[in-house]
Parts: structure tokens; sequence; C-alpha cells
């Protein structure tokens, strides 16, 4: 049997440097009065512009491409105190943590210097282009197509849950571009297409929390250079499941619902309670571990490393927590949740509940993820 | 950290050699597994701190044996002798070549110290019968006693380990010393037990997984099913969040930092973590795994039974509750990024 990787120890004295920085930034931030829960999914360019300027997007990245060369575990430390200050991140987050990284990976020269400097900034914000109608969890039956024609490629088809992409500038493209063959899983490519390409239509999806993050993405003939290939044809599928390892280990798989807890223990303080008690303690002893791991875990992507089964094991066991959260202090307290209370408690309390049904499905759904590690541990 | 690997090994094949079926079942009888035991001590397993350079790699040094000691469900006092040795060491007193054990260092610890003379009760201590020592607290005073000086009178855990409460009557203790903290005692054999409970969940993991690879029904082996591996999926991570928790806890004990809270973690997760993977290793086990005759239960029994030594669940979640809700100046944020 397979045994995953988790080493806790972090003798690293530049985290704590860069906390303190991170902290600094976002006492003064006036984003920050207001945090909300699943902050990752609230969009303010001009916070991420602000964090950009600071050097906090693209930390890891080469300097020549607007970076900051710093290590994986700096990077961690920022993307969790953004989301411990229910800090509003939408708009950078996707291009910081996977898409600058894959093209960072696969992209030309090129593509590098025309696009990660302004991710890096904070001004370039991109979308995932993974999901169709017909194909969520079966990533590998997506159907759109683009077309070699010339100097260009010919796009036609759907992708759907695409978050943001009416207010990102790229998405980035899973398509279909070989003759069908016998695996499904070859024949796939990645196109980098700016999201105001002349044919693509934006359709709004309201998600049941009220918010417009969602849209479906039409694709009629639509043209862009044949440049926009990222990485190489063909090769699509080996380079998703990079981006995946990216997506699925970080913070933001068990600390979406984190401000809630802040808000309970501040309320606890005021009238303690021998149950308030044993619920604080009882979720700080899934988290502090689920942190352990993720750490890990950043300091092995940080080594170029693919840790695709520990990955899968902290969002299992994070997106568990992250929905115990809110459920278990649905279960403890009086005060109705209400998404427009002045109260910050309630208000945040209808922030996590509303958006808990998504934590077991973004990113890959927990049935997905469980399947990866029973295959991890050679069960499939 | 090859050094430590050696230990692992050398504790292991000690333990491959010497826990014989035989041996197995004498000890599930009440007998002493005397030539293990010798063997173990000879190899130098049982004081960590005699051949670690420093506190941080005797802390290591006891893990690999922990390790080694559960995936095989050893039934001797080996965690015990070592925590007994390491807070004698602590408070500068002379550890015996003996087996030893601990008191509970909880509520259920009676004892009181009059003129030198130590009278009342230690509950459910392990292996009381067969020990020849115990460190146990009274007031601000850590105790050596000797058993021989106790009424014992014989208990069981769930693994038919000796669970044995010893009275005391104006026993005088082997060694004592002063300016002992309770409460940090018992937070270092929580951590112990926590990594114990890892462990014997990780080998439940394992034992389920290569069940589940091997035993056919409808056709094809039941690891093929998804609500077979779903399940194992779930404790899986349960086995690596556990086990991350108790390498939080060696790490804030070694740096002597916050590892009330690490080690209070790292019981808590374990308690929940281990019984969970039980459940789901006796459920796709299935009847095979409620037999005597199958090895399953040796871990299953131990779980069941550590889970309330040392601070059960219930008892980890309030401390650490507590500690944050009495920290009213700083945010749970600022206090978890300090403790890890």
């Amino acid at each position: 049997m397979k045994t995953p990787f988790f080493d806790a120890r972090m003798d690293f004295p530049e985290m704590e440097r860069t906390r303190a920085e991170i902290r600094e930034f976002l006492a003064r931030d006036p984003a920050t009065k207001t945090p909300h829960a699943d902050s990752w999914s609230h969009f303010d360019p001009e916070f991420s512009r602000r964090l950009g300027a600071a050097g906090f997007i693209g930390m890891t990245w080469p300097k020549r491409y607007g970076g900051h060369e710093r290590s994986s575990l700096e990077r961690y430390v920022v993307v969790e105190e953004l989301l411990a200050a229910g800090a509003p991140s939408a708009a950078h987050w996707i291009a910081d943590r996977q898409t600058g990284p894959q093209l960072l990976r696969f992209g030309t020269e090129a593509q590098k210097q025309d696009i990660l400097p302004r991710i890096a900034r904070g001004e370039c914000y991109c979308s995932i282009g993974m999901s169709e109608p017909d194909s969520g969890s079966d990533l590998a039956s997506v159907r759109t197509r683009a077309r070699r024609d010339g100097d260009t490629w010919v796009i036609n088809g759907r992708k759907i849950w695409t978050s943001y992409a009416h207010r990102s500038h790229y998405v980035l493209m899973l398509c279909r571009t070989g003759e069908d063959p016998a695996a499904r899983q070859q024949g796939l490519s990645q196109i980098l297409v700016p999201l105001d390409a002349s044919g693509l239509t934006i359709r709004p999806i309201i998600n049941m929390a009220g918010d417009h993050d969602f849209n479906e993405l039409l694709f009629e003939d639509v043209r862009v250079p044949a440049d926009a290939l990222l990485g190489q044809e063909g090769q699509g599928w080996n380079q998703v499941i990079s981006e995946l390892a990216f997506e699925r280990s970080g913070p933001e798989r068990f600390l979406s619902s984190f401000v809630l807890l802040e808000a309970f223990v501040e309320r606890a303080r005021r009238e303690p309670s021998a149950d308030a008690a044993m619920l604080i303690g009882s979720l700080i002893a899934r988290l502090a571990p689920l942190r352990g791991m993720s750490m890990s875990i950043a300091v092995q992507l940080g080594r170029g490393e693919q840790p695709n089964f520990e990955a899968a094991l902290v969002k299992e066991t994070g997106s568990l927590f992250e929905q115990d959260l809110a459920e278990l202090i649905m279960r403890e307290v009086v005060p109705a949740a209400d998404l427009t209370s002045a109260d910050k408690f309630q208000r945040l309390l209808a922030e996590a509940v509303l958006h808990a049904p998504s934590f077991s499905i973004r990113g890959g759904t927990r049935e997905i993820l469980r399947g990866i590690i029973a295959r991890e541990l050679g069960l499939r | 950290m090859s050094e430590i690997t050696l230990i692992e090994e050398t504790a292991r094949r000690t333990i491959a050699d010497g826990l014989t079926p035989a041996v197995i079942e004498a000890a599930e009888h009440g007998a002493w597994a005397g030539e293990l035991w010798d063997q173990l001590a000879a190899q130098g397993l049982l004081q960590p701190a005699a051949i670690a350079q420093d506190a941080a790699e005797a802390l290591e040094i006891e893990a690999a044996v922990i390790r080694a000691i559960t995936a095989a469900a050893t039934p001797l006092p080996v965690v015990e002798t070592i925590l007994a040795g390491a807070f004698l060491v602590q408070h500068r007193l002379e550890v015996p070549a003996a087996p030893l054990s601990l008191a509970a260092f909880d509520d259920s610890d009676r004892l009181s110290l009059t003129n030198g003379r130590v009278s009342g009760r230690l509950a459910r201590v392990p292996w009381g019968r067969d020990v020849a020592a115990v460190v146990a607290v009274a007031g601000d005073c850590l105790l050596l006693l000797e058993t021989r000086s106790a009424n014992p009178s014989r208990g069981l855990n769930m693994a038919n380990e000796p669970r044995d409460t010893l009275e005391f009557k104006e026993a005088t203790p082997l060694a004592r010393a002063t300016g002992v903290d309770s409460d940090a005692l018992l937070a270092r054999c929580a951590a112990a037990r926590a990594l114990q409970l890892a462990e014997a969940a990780a080998r439940v993991l394992e034992l389920t997984v290569e069940y589940a690879a091997n035993r056919k029904q409808f056709g094809r082996p039941i690891g093929n099913f998804q609500a077979i591996q779903h399940q194992i999926a779930a404790a899986a991570s349960e086995v690596a969040s556990a086990r991350v928790a108790a390498q939080q806890a060696r790490l804030a004990l070694a740096a002597g930092k916050n590892a009330l809270m690490a080690c209070a973690i790292a019981k808590a997760r374990a308690n929940d973590a281990a019984a969970a993977v039980a459940r789901m290793g006796h459920q796709v086990h299935g009847a095979i795994g409620f037999t005597q005759e199958y090895q399953l239960h040796r871990y299953t029994r131990r779980i069941q039974s550590w889970r309330h030594e040392f601070g059960a669940s219930a008892y980890w979640n309030r401390r650490i509750g507590e500690l944050i809700l009495r920290d009213g100046e700083r945010s749970v944020w600022s206090i978890l990024t300090a403790t890890a």
C-alpha cells in the first residue's frame, strides 16, 4: 500500500517574516473591514491591484516575468492570511494559483512576457475552461473543439461553471484538437482565449446564494491566433492534471468558512460555555493537522514534485471540515443566519451555509477525490 | 534521519522475531512477554534519552519505537516505560533498568504525600502487576513508587492488557522530585497515545486495503466497488491527519512551545480518526474481521482502549476550546499560526 508523504516540520524562518508583511498590509487595507466567508469567491479588482502592487501576487515567479522569486511556502502564508482575513480575493485567485503557474511551466517566452507581469500586478484575471454542460466530473469527455485554420484556431462548443468569466481577461480552455482517438484523454489541448473574443457569448448563471459568479460560455467560430495554444498540441490532458495539483491542495480547501469560526469565538468569549469550548476545540483539532498537510504539499510543489495523492487527501479532508464548520455552528447557535444583517456573525453564518454545498463539488467532487485516493491505494 | 530509520528497523526486526503467535496468545491470557522485553531492553530501545543527542532526537527515536511496536500490536508497556524514564530524566532522577508504568495524571489519581510517605490510589495503571515501579504525581511532587509496596486489584483493557488499580498505604517512594507540572506530563502521555492510535489506525487501513484487494464477491475483488473504495479513501484521510497531528505534537514538545495545545489537538484528532478507521475496517472486512482468528481485532481493541486513556476527545476538545476562549487578546488565527 502506498503511503502519502507528509512532513509537518516547518523550519523556514522566511515564513514568519512574510506573515508579518502580509498581516501589516491586510491590517491597513480597507477591503478587510468587511470580511467574507468564502472570500476567494468575492471579486474586487481594486483589492487585487493593491495586493499586486505590494508584491503578493506571482510571488514564486521569476522577476523577469514580474514575479518576486519567493518560496512556495511564503506564497502559502500569503494565501492563508488572505483567507483568514476574509479578504475579497477572487479577481486574481485563479490566475495566481493555476493559470500563471501553467503559463510558466508550458507557455512560450512571448506568452510569459505578455501575460505574467500583468497577472502579478493584479490587473489580469483568468477563468478555468474545463467543465462543459455534458462534462462535469467526467472531464475527459469534453467536446468543445478547436480546429486549425491557417494561422488561427477556430473554437466551437460550450463551457460552464466558468467563474467570473464576465469580469476576467482570459479563459484557459481544454479543447479537443485531434481526431477522435481511441483513448479519450488523447487529442486534447489547452488554449488561452481572450474573453472579449468575437463569437464568444457569456451568459450569467446565478448561484443559490444570489451571486453572479458562474457563467456559461458559448463559442461560435471564435478565432484566436495559432500561438494561443498553451504547451503542446495533444498534451492537454497531462497539462490539466498538473494544473489540478495546484488547484486542489491549497488552504482554500479548508479555510473558506474560517472567518465564521473567528466570529463564533468572538461571541463565545463574551458568553463562555462548556458547549462552545467543546465545539471550538473539536474544530481546531481538525484544522491544525490540515494546515500541516497543506503546508507540506506547498513545500513539495516548490520542489517541482506532483503530490497528487496528498492533494486529494487534503481536499477530501478539507472540504468535509469547512462544510462541518458551518454545519456544527448551525446546530449550536440561536441567532438567525441573514445575508443582509449588520451583525457580522449572522451575515457570515449565512454566507458560509449558503456557499457550503459548493465546497465538496468545486475543484473535483468528493466522489472523484475519493476515487483518486482509492486508485493511489491500489484499489483501482 | 537515517539513524532513526535504522532504530525503527531494529525495533521491527526484534518484534518480528520475538512476538510469535504463541507469545501473543499467552499475553492475551495474562503472561508477561519477558523474552521479548529483554530483547527490546538489550537493544536500548526503552531509553531513547540515553542514546539521543538532544531532546528533539529522543522524541524522534521514541516515535520510531512507537511506530514499530504499534504496527505489531506489541502487548508490553514499552510506551509507559519510555515515558516514565523520560519524566525521571527530566527531573534529574535515576532511571531503574526495569519495566515501568505511569499514573493517569488526571482526576482519577488519588495520592497524598505526608511526611515523605505516600498513601492513596492509582486507578488502571498499565501492567501494574508486571512493572517494577510507577511514576506518579502528588501535589507538585514527582514520585517513583514501587509496585511491590501497593495492594493491586486487577483489571484489563479491552485488548486484555493489564490495567491494575494500585492502593498505596504509607509507602516510601523510591525517588522524588519537586516542581512537577502534572498537566505537562498528561499532555506528553496524550501525544504518545495519539501516535499509537494513529499507527494502529494506519495498520487497520493497510489490512483493509489488502483484504479488499483479495476478497472476491460477485466475481470481482470487493475493492472494485465504489461503495468500498470511498469508505477506505475517507479512512486514509483520517490516518493522514492523525499522523500529522501526532508529528505536530512531537515538534511542539521538542521546541518547548505551545506543547499543551499541540498535544491536546493530537489526542483529540487521533481519538476520533482511529475510531472512524476501526469502524470502517470492520465494515469492509465483514464477519471475518469479527473473529478471534483474524488479526484485525488486535488493533481495533487497542484503539477502543486507548481512546479514553490520557484524555478522551470531549476532555481535550474542551481544553482546546478553553485555551482559546481564555486567550482574549488573540484571534483564533494568531493562536493557530503560533502553534504549528
